[in-house]
């Protein structure tokens, strides 16, 4: 028997350390001679915190477990009556699991990701040392593009291309860097993949390394995420213990091994030339390109850059054939992607799923639809940089070209999820904030424009846009686009451009009518009472913080607009559903 | 090295294999504009300027940092690469905090660079402040005289205690150079082009020095016997002796200007014949027609008009007489104080109070000391006679109203309140317009004057241009005169080598600073000119005040607060938005307020003027080897800032040299007037 406690830094923030300790100091006093086992993040982020017991062929899945549930499961695992079947996972839940197609997250959630003996127990490390006893490093990179494998972190360069370009580049040392600078909001692919399983990251990385020609590897890890840096931490003194990593690997000339840098948590750093320059000790700013990093990266040499699913899915493709992921998506993208769920949708949480899918079939599917049975409005798909579908072209699939037709990107997989009480222009500024905030300051264009579209976005949303906003917004958004250096900047009108393209009215409406139909933006809306619903039961006015409300107790009560501050508490305390928002 | 062929702009150009696009583009005399490369320094590709389209590539290239390759198809300056650059600049200076220019050179209405040459007398460079103010004033010891100086008005010492005698200035250095006679001004070589100019005046004089300059044969018809228009005949003796007029006028003449007095145009030449026989014609009459009163009594012999006095002063004799001088402009004071001069006894009369006079406080003041009496908030009503002569003015006494559109309070007559004031002369100065018999050909406003474009000076005639008191809004003072001239010379320039007019206002970067802001600032007080006494100067027509001496001059010009940026003159930043065209307005939104710093020894850091080139960040590191400076700070609120290591710094200075604005100055940098930036 084998007990498992999901402890990914989604399940932690739940509570399951305390499950953790509760489970283990129960068994004890028991004396029940069973370890309590640490797992990754299996994706349901919102069943947080979720406990396995695998009794011989039987596995239980309990879910949002607090210290009562843990008690219950305590008492089965005793053998006593107990009233756990209560926190069994539901059916449905089991099927989205099974609805996905995992394999980068093939072993998060399911083993351990601080003992290397459960990776390589399914069949960890297998892959490297095929490649270096049996493949030479062309057959490797040619394995990569049958797979059709492209970069995971939102680019979608064709990855062989990355490496069969370091490979070529003269000079050396050679780098392979691996780009875990996750930054996006509502994205935490990467941090679930390396807290659940380190070792296929590094995996990944060592074939690589050999395909390319390198001995040496960095992990840029922001350093927000201190548990993914404490497993990798771990995760690679384990693997060099067991000779996995260090000089003359499986017997051959082949040495790698691989050290951590913790980035100080700048956006623009996941931008593989600002990444560099971060890596050298300088200031993270984009560089230009050329020279690529594969002529001239880290330290002037050539270099390979790719993010943490690429090299997790690495492993599953040498293992498994180039030609079984690529059996997998569509003409132009191959085998699965992982996406963080977020936002509006009722299952948050992160899943892969095969390229192909439709953006409705994993709203309504693996997301279990919108919470609280609102209407499904839109996804932001692809971060800051991304842009909005909205749920008209909800069925287009996921693929790099499909997306791309629609404004938006793939991105590195955050999806967030909008309804129908999201404003569209309040979520544009909510992202145009961030990489306003975000921008390095190096192009005026990004720079100073970013902030002056910020600021025309918050006065339209403060009911004080103006004829030509619009048109101002778009006349700077390609100005911007043509106009900075990088990636950041070139996309960083993006989530404004596909707002208005898909939204224009609610611009419209905020500009002309001074309306947000979303009723999100504070200073354009008004409160008022009605008469037949409202009972003077004087509570909204004892909460109202600008006195504005007034009324006789048991009479219908009335609120002053000129003293109203907006601040939406009446309607929140109203128990008859009397104050209206419009 | 591999020479490769490319096309830049439709001409076929051959580079070397690992030029850039921006070197290629230089070597071919294509100038594209950056604020952030130099050779000094790794590449770096900041600034977006260099922007230009290849075809064939979706997308700008940065030439600073883009590799020419052999067959490449290069633009450098298509629409979609204009709008790139300009929205750049756009956005820099959406967020640019400073002063291209001082306000007392926003306030003149010739744009003289006054804190450029307040600067140099300040440093003892006499001759080269002479030169500055020549390049917008060739008549320095006259107008420095006579000037009311908006220029004084403007200036932010007053905020402290009181204005830099500004004109002061410019009569030292002018006078100066009259006594040592520097080297005459370099004209062009001829042209073979021909203008002519009518009138003599300040406004006539200049266009006729402009004119000269670019190298074209120039002659000045006047209609009256000697040069100099109003500075002779308008301005009295006593504030402009007319040895000094003449020594200035002269100078004009020996750069080779032709000057035909006694010839007016309707009289002895016509417009057509002026026309017919140069390329160009500059007309610059003046206001010489006295606005009469309206009231009865005006044909009666011993009323005058103001000018008329004026110019024929020398020619009355008024001991023992009374005199009423109606109006409260410069001319009326310039009339008051000469027939007091002539022994006159003088009454002022004005409908409104002394402080609504136009004329200059200094003018009001000196008039009164000198004996004028001042009668205000009085209007003439008739001008009794008697046998034909004056005998007395019946006037209607009045109050001041609610403010007209001048922003002055109106003068309102009290019913029934009449006075009588027994004079023997009236001299009416109450206002100038232009005569314009012989022009009829050109357009005319509703108040008779010629109708021209105000930034090119163009009339509806080809190839004439009008300036000055006889032009648009008539008269005015003569620096505006002057200030319109040389801008009529450069457009009829333009005209004449077939160039297309240029009628831009220029941009420039301004703040508004209050009094407030000055507060606290140490006092130093103004330094006068010598003035003789009332009682001596009442008598006689010498000059009121004397000039500066060297020591005077410098102590009084050193009390400039440098308000304009001392980089101007360099500052790539300002030449390309006006290259540009640029409307920052647009974009307007949150603007930095950072102090100036004196954090690196030796340095003068302004952060609202800095671009985020990076040049001083680079230099430091890469050149100098010091690594003092960095880059702070996110996004919108990036600044440079001494992040390394201070003690690094050696206090070389070429931080501020490399950088394009004014965002770093070497401590002891002087505003450096080099006129290369043209507006």
């Amino acid at each position: 028997m084998r007990v498992t406690v999901g402890k990914g830094s989604c399940g932690i923030a739940a509570g399951a350390s305390e499950i953790w300790e509760r489970l283990r100091a129960g068994l004890r006093e028991s004396g029940i001679d069973c370890a309590v086992a640490v797992t990754g993040c299996i994706g349901m982020c919102y069943l947080e915190p979720v406990v396995n017991i695998e009794d011989g062929a039987e596995t239980l899945t309990f879910v949002k477990v607090d210290a009562g549930a843990a008690d219950e499961i305590l008492k089965r695992l005793r053998g006593e009556e107990n009233d756990a079947a209560r926190y069994a996972i539901r059916p449905e839940d089991v099927r989205l699991l099974h609805s996905q197609r995992r394999i980068a997250l093939r072993n998060c959630g399911v083993i351990d990701p601080e003992c290397i003996d459960e990776y390589i127990a399914r069949e960890g490390y297998a892959a490297i040392e095929t490649c270096v006893r049996s493949l030479t490093p062309e057959a490797v990179i040619e394995e990569i593009k049958t797979s059709g494998l492209s970069g995971r972190g939102g680019a979608g360069f064709p990855t062989w291309f990355k490496w069969d370009a370091a490979r070529r580049s003269p000079g050396g040392p050679k780098y392979i860097i691996c780009n875990a600078d996750e930054g996006d909001p509502g994205a935490f692919m990467d941090r679930a993949v390396i807290e659940g399983d380190p070792h296929a990251v590094i995996e990944g990385m060592m074939i690589a390394a050999y395909a390319v020609g390198s001995g040496e590897g960095i992990v840029y890890v922001r350093a927000e995420y201190p548990l993914a840096i404490v497993r990798l931490e771990h995760a690679l003194k384990q693997a060099r213990e067991r000779g996995l990593l260090g000089d003359s690997l499986f017997g051959s000339g082949f040495g790698f091994d691989i050290r951590i840098k913790a980035g100080a948590g700048a956006f623009v750093c996941g931008e593989e030339t600002a990444l560099i320059a971060s890596l050298e000790g300088e200031r993270g700013m984009p560089r230009l390109k050329p020279p690529f990093p594969a002529q001239k990266g880290y330290r002037g040499k050539p270099s390979n850059i790719n993010n943490v699913e690429t090299y997790a899915n690495v492993p599953w493709i040498l293992r498994n054939g180039g030609a079984a992921f690529a059996a997998m998506g569509t003409e132009h993208s191959k085998g699965t992607k992982v996406f963080a769920l977020t936002g509006k949708i009722a299952k948050g949480g992160l899943i892969e799923v095969p390229m192909g899918k439709t953006i409705r079939e994993i709203v309504s599917g693996e997301g279990g639809g919108i919470k609280d049975g609102k209407a499904f409005k839109a996804v932001q798909m692809g971060g800051p940089s991304g842009g909005c579908i909205p749920e008209a072209l909800a069925d287009t699939q996921i693929d790099y070209r499909s997306l791309a037709a629609t404004g938006a990107i793939m991105g590195s997989g955050g999806m967030v999820v909008m309804d129908e009480s999201t404003c569209m222009v309040d979520m544009a500024r909510f992202f145009l904030d961030f990489t306003c905030k975000e921008s390095c300051g190096k192009c005026p264009h990004c720079r100073i424009g970013t902030r002056r579209m910020l600021e025309i976005l918050e006065r339209v949303c403060a009911g004080e846009g103006r004829e030509g906003d619009i048109e101002l917004l778009e006349e700077l958004a390609g100005q911007i686009r043509d106009g900075s250096l990088c990636q950041l900047g070139m996309t960083a009108p993006n989530p404004v451009l596909t707002t208005l393209r898909y939204f224009r009215h609610e611009y419209e409406d905020h500009i002309r009518h001074k309306r947000c139909t979303a009723r999100q933006c504070k200073p354009l809306l008004t409160y008022a009472i009605d008469g037949e619903k409202c009972t003077g039961c004087t509570l909204c006015a004892r909460q109202c913080p600008g006195r504005a409300i007034t009324g006789q107790v048991r009479k219908p009560h009335e609120i002053d607009m000129s003293k109203c501050v907006k601040c939406g508490k009446c309607a929140d305390v109203c128990r008859f559903d009397a104050v209206e928002v419009n | 090295m591999n020479e490769i062929k490319l096309t830049l702009n439709g001409v076929a150009v051959a580079g070397a294999e690992g030029q850039t696009i921006l070197e290629i583009a230089r070597a071919h005399g294509v100038d594209i504009p950056t604020l952030c490369h130099d050779e000094r320094v790794e590449i770096y590709g900041a600034c977006g300027l260099c922007a230009v389209e290849a075809e064939g590539s979706p997308r700008l290239l940065r030439a600073c940092s883009t590799m020419a390759a052999d067959g490449m198809v290069i633009h450098t300056d298509t629409g979609r690469v204009r709008q790139n650059r300009k929205t750049a600049l756009e956005l820099l200076l959406s967020d640019h905090t400073g002063d291209c220019a001082p306000p007392c050179t926003l306030a003149c209405p010739a744009q003289t660079d006054c804190q450029g040459y307040v600067g140099l007398i300040a440093n003892g460079q006499y001759e080269e402040a002479y030169r500055l103010i020549m390049e917008k004033v060739p008549l320095p010891a006259s107008i420095g005289r006579v000037c009311p100086h908006p220029c004084e008005d403007a200036c932010r010492r007053r905020w402290v205690e009181e204005p830099v005698s500004v004109a002061a200035l410019k009569q030292f250095a002018g006078d100066l150079a009259l006594r040592q006679a520097p080297a005459e001004p370099e004209t062009a070589p001829p042209t073979g082009q021909s203008a002519a100019v009518v009138g003599g005046g300040p406004g006539g004089l200049t266009a006729a020095y402009f004119l000269r300059l670019q190298g074209h044969a120039v002659t000045v018809y006047d209609a009256m016997p000697r040069m100099g228009g109003m500075l002779r005949y308008g301005i009295p003796e006593y504030r402009l002796p007319k040895a000094v007029l003449q020594e200035e006028i002269d100078r004009i003449e020996r750069m080779g200007v032709t000057f035909r007095n006694n010839v007016k145009v309707g009289r002895e030449v016509t417009l057509e014949h002026l026309r017919a026989t140069y390329d160009a014609v500059v007309v610059a009459v003046g206001a010489w027609t006295s606005i009469p009163l309206g009231c009865p009594g005006e044909d009666l012999s011993g009323v005058l008009g103001g000018i008329d006095f004026l110019r024929d002063a020398a020619g009355f004799a008024l001991s023992g007489r009374k005199v009423a001088v109606v109006g409260g402009g410069n001319t009326a004071m310039d009339a008051g104080r000469t027939a007091v001069r002539l022994g006159a006894e003088v009454w002022n009369l004005y409908r409104r109070t002394q402080n609504e006079m136009p004329a200059e406080a200094i003018e009001i003041a000196e008039a009164e000391e000198e004996g004028v009496v001042f009668k205000n908030l009085v209007s003439p009503l008739e001008i009794l006679g008697d046998n034909g002569t004056v005998k007395a003015v019946r006037l209607q006494v009045m109050e001041l109203g609610e403010p007209d559109a001048s922003g002055r309070r109106s003068p309102v007559p009290l019913p029934g309140r009449e006075e009588i004031l027994e004079v023997d002369t009236v001299i009416v100065a109450i206002g100038q317009r232009p005569d314009t018999a012989g022009f009829e050909d050109i357009r005319r406003s509703k108040r008779g004057t010629l109708i021209a474009d105000e930034h090119t000076f163009r009339t509806n005639l080809d190839g004439v241009f009008a300036v000055g008191d006889a032009a648009n809004q008539g008269a005015d003072i003569a620096i505006t005169a002057i200030g319109e001239a040389r801008r009529a010379a450069e457009a009829a320039g333009r005209y004449l080598r077939g160039e297309a007019p240029e009628d831009r206002t220029p941009y420039w970067v301004k703040t508004e600073p209050g009094a407030e802001d000055y507060a606290g600032r140490e006092k130093r007080a103004r330094v006068h000119r010598p003035r003789r006494g009332a009682e001596e100067r009442r008598k006689d027509f010498l000059e009121v005040h004397g000039g500066f001496s060297g020591e005077s001059a410098a102590r009084e010009a050193s009390r400039c607060l440098e308000c304009g940026c001392l980089d101007y003159f360099e500052c790539r930043l300002i030449r390309y938005a006006n290259q540009y065209a640029v409307q920052p307005e647009k974009y307007k939104g949150r603007m930095h307020r950072r102090a100036v710093e004196d954090d690196i020894p030796e340095i003068r850091r302004a952060p609202d003027k800095c671009v985020l080139c990076g040049l001083c960040v680079r230099l430091c590191e890469e050149t100098v080897g010091a690594g003092v400076l960095g880059f702070v700070g996110r996004g919108f609120d990036t600044v440079v800032s001494p992040a390394g290591d201070r003690e690094e710094c050696a206090s070389c200075g070429r931080c501020a040299d490399i950088c394009p604005t004014g965002a770093l100055l070497r401590a002891d940098a002087k505003r450096a007037p080099g006129g290369k930036v043209e507006f």
